[in-house]
Formats: structure tokens, C-alpha cells, sequence
């Protein structure tokens, strides 16, 4: 290359990359532009790491949209701990969370949790309001953690439900998500009230590939999953009882930042909360999960479904 | 400063010395993974990257074949491979091998064909064949390049072992993803001090191995001039 072309294609390369410098600022000085103008404003919306969180994210996300608010989604935003650090911040509006789970979180496990939802909720009230957040109405729709086995580990160890698992312990390696080691509800709650003492305990993930997988494989015995979950029965696996009551009511309730939390959000989430139900949850699971379908066209044929966007 | 107490407190802590996810547990797990995938890499790379270089031919095809696969993200391989192999160490060990292949293939070519031609020359009028030519002359005198290729694998391997932990792998990896699961930022710390330290032990380690396997002569032309001259007088 001689000198003349040499500068040339330097300051193409230079033109190139202040273009590209210019592109990547212009977007944050000018706020979201996915939704356009807006006339009643925009909400983030975060969706938990596992496939219904983004169906009920997308759920509640698409009936704000059909109301006029621009929605923006953060799906598979991570885990409970990751999202209320998010919305702690201001960088999301909105989660759709579950009424026993967060309670317990935002206690930090001091087990006030009972299986009366409305309770519940009045309890987590109690403890956002110093966040400057609110919970909304609970749906009738409940997905809660339970604990499932592959039918031949059921027979081997002759249980049908938890409490069975008592006397075999040392044989029973739990998987789950890894925050499952602390959370009440989970490993610290499986030792306390049913008394099982496990071999070990694997980290894995929260009701995903990984945690099928080890089941399927036998590198743990006892796997976390969540009771919405339409496709267990087809893995051939079995849920064991919690006949202690170990989960509360885990219903299916949306938490927003109260300054987000208008008359008219309320309304609008509240109306798609009193719908909902727990089949519907687990078919819209099935058609997100094992079909593969997109959870934004799930969510998009259950408001239609209903009658929504009429 | 709080963070750095925590730390301290938390290698301190008995309880993070045994048991299934005890530090000497997960240390066997990173260094299982690491040294299967770089030993199944080099057995890979050396042989093809030493005879191309040595022919000097076909570079340009392997140069170009080892670094589509540094481009393809180890995350994504590793993503994929669970797919496919499904639970376990080996899409863990396929990941790390494809990541191991590129440095030590490219650096072992430029490594051969970069010996002196006059050299060569030498080798063949003195009635070396082909493979004595190759393992007698010139292979010592590519050993600090290839050396460095595996070094380089080795350490990069050794940092990326880590990934293991997503697909639910042992090793230090394990740390870091739980950490982050259960905000438990020391833990998350710990880990990430572990793997970096683990990665310096092995950067040390094969320096010092380089060293050993260095002929005499090299090692003698790398010295300072001084000793040089002590070397030419005696």
C-alpha cells in the first residue's frame, strides 16, 4: 500500500469508528425507543431465570402494552436475588413474583409465611412499603417449589411423599438451583421440618435442563421443580407430597415500585391476575417449555383467549 | 476493606476445607479438567502443528482452521456439547480441548518452520533422516515456542475451567456461579482468587519446565553476553 492509499484507509477506518461511537451514545441521551412515544409512560418489566417467569413477564408486560404504557422487557434477568437488587436500584419497574417465596425473602427466612395468600401478601406489603414498593392482588394461580424423584427411585426408596424420605437421607443426593442451599423453602426446609439429611447436595439449576438431566442420569435422587411444571409426568417423574406443609401459598402476584404503581397499572394487572388460573399456568408452561413455543406468543394467545385485547 | 476480611475469614474457615465442595475437592476437580483437555489437546496439536511446520506447507489452511476455533465462543461450545453428550465431564473436556488446540497447533508450526534452513541442511548432510532430523535437531531447538503455545493453552484452560460450573460442573468454577446464586460475594471472590491463582501456578510451573527441556546451546545464547564469553574461552 503506498502512502496516499495507506491514510486513506485510515481515515476510513477512523470515520467508521467515530460513526459507531456516535451510533452507540445517541440511544441512552434519548431514553428507550422500542415503545415510541408513549401517552401514559413506560414500565420495565423483569422476568425470573426459568421459562415462566418470562411467560408471566411477557403476560402481564403485553396487557400494559395493549392499554397504551410502553413496556420494556429484561427476560431471564437472573434469579429473585439478582431481580430485587434490579428493582431496589430503579433499573426495572415491575417482577412477577410469588407471594410465600418473596415474603420470605424480604424478611430474610423469619418464617412468617402461611398457606392463607392473602395473609401473605398483606405481610410482604408490610415489608416493601420501606422499599417503596407494593405487591398487587394475588392470582388463584400458585407455582410452588416440590420436589420430584425419577418412579424408580420412588419405589426403591417406597415414598410418595417427603416425609418418607426421613430414614434415607444418606442415599439421597438434592439438586437445585444454587441459592436452593440457603432459601427456606428448599434445602434448610427439607432438613428442618422433614428431618432428611442429604448425602450432598448439587448445584444445578432452577427446574431446567440440567436439573432433568441429572435426574434422568441419577447423579441426584431428589430434584427441585416447580408444581406448575406441565411435563413431568411425561419425563417419568412423580412429585412427593408435602404433607408437612413445608411450601406455603405460593401465588402467582405481581411487585412494582409504588411510583410506578398507578390507579390504572393496578387496574390493568389486577384484571389479568384475577383470571389467571393454575392450569393455565401450566399449560402456558408446556406450550413455552417441551413445544418450544416463544413465550411472547404464549402469552400473546392467552390474552386473546381471553378476551383481553377485545 | 470489609470485602478483603470477609475473604480472609472465609479461606480460614475449617469448613470450606473437606468435604464435597471443600477447596481440595474442587482443586482436584479444576485440575482433572484442565490437565485432560490440554494433554488430549497437545496430543492433538504438537503432532500436526510440528510435521506441517517442519514441511512448511499447509500453514496457511491450519493457521486459518485453529482460529475459527479460537473465534467460537467456549461458552457456546460448551452450551452445545451439553446438548448433545448431555451431564457430565465431557462437554466440559470437549470445550476445553477446542480451546487448548489453537495456541499450541499455531505456535509449534511457526516453531518448526522458523528453524534455521542452513541448520536443516546441515542435519541432512550429516545423514539424518527425516524423523531423526525432526526429533534430534529440530524440536530442540523449537522448544521455547511450542513451550510457550502449551503455556499459553495450559493458562487460558485453566482460567476458562471455570465455565464448568454452568453445566453443572465441579471445580473452582463452582464458587464463582454459587456465589453469584446465592449473592455470596465472598464466596464469589474466593473463587475468582482461586482460579487466578491456579492459573499463575500453572504459568510458573511450565516456565520452569521450559527451562528444563531447553538445550543447552539455547539456554547458552540466551545467557547474558558474559557468560557467553566464559563459554567460548573454555
Amino acid at each position: 500500500m503506498n502512502w496516499k492509499a495507506r491514510s486513506a484507509f485510515l481515515a476510513a477506518v477512523v470515520a467508521f469508528a467515530m460513526t459507531a461511537v456516535a451510533c452507540g451514545s445517541s440511544p441512552s441521551s434519548g431514553g428507550s425507543s422500542s415503545g415510541g412515544s408513549s401517552p401514559k409512560g413506560s414500565v420495565t418489566i423483569a422476568g425470573f431465570n426459568f421459562t415462566e417467569g418470562s411467560v408471566l413477564a411477557e403476560l402481564y408486560g403485553q396487557a400494559l402494552e395493549h392499554d397504551g404504557y410502553s413496556v420494556q422487557y429484561k427476560l431471564n434477568l437472573g434469579n429473585r436475588e439478582v431481580v430485587s437488587k434490579a428493582i431496589e436500584a430503579g433499573s426495572i419497574d415491575a417482577y412477577i413474583g410469588y407471594a410465600a417465596t418473596d415474603l420470605e425473602f424480604y424478611n430474610k427466612g423469619a418464617g412468617e409465611a402461611s398457606g392463607d395468600v392473602n395473609a401473605n401478601v398483606n405481610k410482604l406489603n408490610g415489608h416493601l412499603q420501606s422499599l417503596n414498593m407494593v405487591a398487587l392482588n394475588p392470582s388463584a394461580a400458585i407455582d410452588q417449589n416440590a420436589f420430584a424423584m425419577t418412579k424408580a427411585n420412588a419405589q426403591k426408596f417406597n415414598a410418595t411423599k417427603l416425609s418418607d424420605l426421613a430414614a434415607h437421607g444418606s442415599d439421597i443426593v438434592l439438586g437445585g438451583p444454587p441459592e436452593c442451599a440457603n432459601r427456606p423453602f428448599c434445602k434448610p426446609g427439607l432438613e428442618q421440618t422433614y428431618g432428611i439429611h442429604f448425602k450432598d447436595f448439587k448445584s444445578l439449576d432452577a427446574d431446567g435442563p440440567l436439573t432433568r438431566a441429572a435426574l434422568a442420569n441419577g447423579s441426584i435422587q431428589l430434584g427441585l421443580v416447580f408444581s406448575s411444571d406441565g411435563d413431568l409426568n411425561s419425563l417419568g417423574l412423580v412429585v412427593l407430597q408435602d404433607d408437612k406443609h413445608l411450601e406455603s401459598a405460593d401465588n402467582v402476584v405481581p411487585i412494582l415500585r409504588s411510583t410506578v404503581a398507578t390507579a390504572d397499572v393496578k387496574k390493568i394487572m389486577n384484571a389479568v391476575s384475577a383470571g389467571l388460573t393454575t392450569n393455565d399456568l401450566i399449560d402456558m408452561n408446556n406450550q413455552a417449555g417441551p413445544q418450544h413455543m416463544d413465550p411472547d406468543a404464549v402469552a400473546a394467545a392467552y390474552l386473546q383467549k381471553h378476551n383481553y385485547f377485545s | 476493606m470489609e470485602t478483603v476480611v470477609n475473604v480472609i475469614q472465609w479461606f480460614a474457615n475449617p469448613a470450606h476445607w473437606s468435604g464435597t465442595d471443600g477447596i481440595p475437592t474442587r482443586f482436584v476437580e479444576h485440575i482433572e479438567l484442565s490437565a485432560v483437555s490440554v494433554a488430549i489437546g497437545a496430543v492433538i496439536a504438537l503432532p500436526v502443528g510440528i510435521v506441517l511446520g517442519h514441511y512448511g506447507r499447509f500453514g496457511a489452511l491450519a493457521m486459518s482452521l485453529s482460529n475459527v476455533g479460537r473465534a467460537i465462543p467456549s461458552i457456546a461450545l460448551l452450551v452445545l456439547a451439553f446438548q448433545v453428550f448431555g451431564l457430565g465431564n465431557l462437554p466440559i473436556v470437549i470445550a476445553l480441548t477446542a480451546l487448548a488446540i489453537p495456541p499450541m497447533l499455531t505456535n509449534s508450526y511457526v516453531a518448526l518452520r522458523e528453524v534455521d534452513p542452513d541448520i536443516k541442511e546441515a542435519a541432512r548432510g550429516m545423514g539424518y533422516r527425516e524423523p531423526a532430523q525432526i526429533l534430534r535437531v529440530e524440536l530442540p531447538l523449537a522448544v521455547p515456542l511450542v513451550m510457550a503455545g502449551i503455556r499459553t493453552s495450559a493458562v487460558q484452560v485453566v482460567a476458562t475451567a471455570t465455565l464448568a460450573a454452568l453445566i453443572a460442573g465441579g471445580g473452582f468454577g463452582r464458587y464463582i456461579i454459587d456465589g453469584f446464586g446465592q449473592q455470596d460475594y465472598t464466596k464469589l471472590v474466593a473463587g475468582g482468587i482461586l482460579v487466578a491463582l491456579l492459573a499463575l501456578v500453572t504459568e510458573g510451573l511450565l516456565s520452569g519446565l521450559e527451562r528444563l527441556l531447553m538445550p543447552r546451546g539455547l539456554r547458552l545464547l540466551a545467557a547474558p553476553a558474559a557468560r557467553r564469553v566464559v563459554f567460548k574461552t573454555a
